[in-house]
């Protein structure tokens, strides 16, 4: 796989056709009609990818009532309860805009993800070049 | 409620979360997120559709979701 995964222009077309995914399912949740302003959708994804190791981007502010429900799709997605739905439907968000807020915390939580291992698999390929 | 209506138009099949999930307001993330999750686990690859999937189901074990 090692030695595929060098083999330059197979790489890329591959990177490329993924990537072209990855970019509309991000541009589809934060930018798609909603409930919730795209600002919001963005400073929220960007929160959670900071928390999943995203380093050096500007982080907008969040509304101080979706911080700790931000943090946990973020960090521990299989800890949420309904009781914390629950809460920001009485801090008066609708459900689509719960469902849109969800998206982007897992939306910033994976792509800080993916940001990370393309880095690291970019390093490995670095390395073994120098070596 | 939209996800109500889902569950009424699917009645007596078990719906799962995933499956609402994908399934609500698809223009949102479903459609776009199926159509990369086909590509990644069914497009051409240099890993076979088992190592594709195997990694999927680590990943889900490691984030304590069901795969």
């Amino acid at each position: 796989m090692r030695a595929n995964l060098e083999q330059g222009g197979h790489t890329t077309d591959m990177s490329n056709r993924h990537a072209t995914h990855v970019q509309r399912m991000v541009d589809a949740v934060l930018n798609g009609p909603g409930d919730t302003d795209s600002a919001l959708r963005h400073d929220i994804e960007a929160q959670s990818a900071k928390l999943g190791g995203r380093l050096g981007s500007e982080v907008g502010e969040i509304p101080a009532e979706l911080t700790a429900y931000v943090s946990k799709v973020a960090l521990h997605a299989y800890k949420t309860l309904d009781e914390d739905i629950e809460a920001l439907r009485n801090a008066g968000y609708s459900e689509d805009a719960i469902f849109e807020i969800t998206l982007s915390a897992a939306i910033g939580a994976g792509q800080a993800r993916l940001e990370r291992g393309l880095a690291a698999l970019k390093g490995a390929s670095d390395a073994a070049q120098e070596a | 409620m939209r996800l109500k209506k889902l569950d009424e138009v699917l009645t007596g099949e078990p719906v799962t979360d995933v499956v609402r999930t994908v399934s609500y307001r698809s223009e949102l993330f479903g459609r776009p997120f199926i159509a990369g999750l086909q590509e990644s686990l069914r497009g051409p690859s240099d890993w076979t559709v088992g190592e594709r999937e195997l990694f999927a189901a680590f990943v889900s074990s490691k984030n304590h979701c069901r795969y």
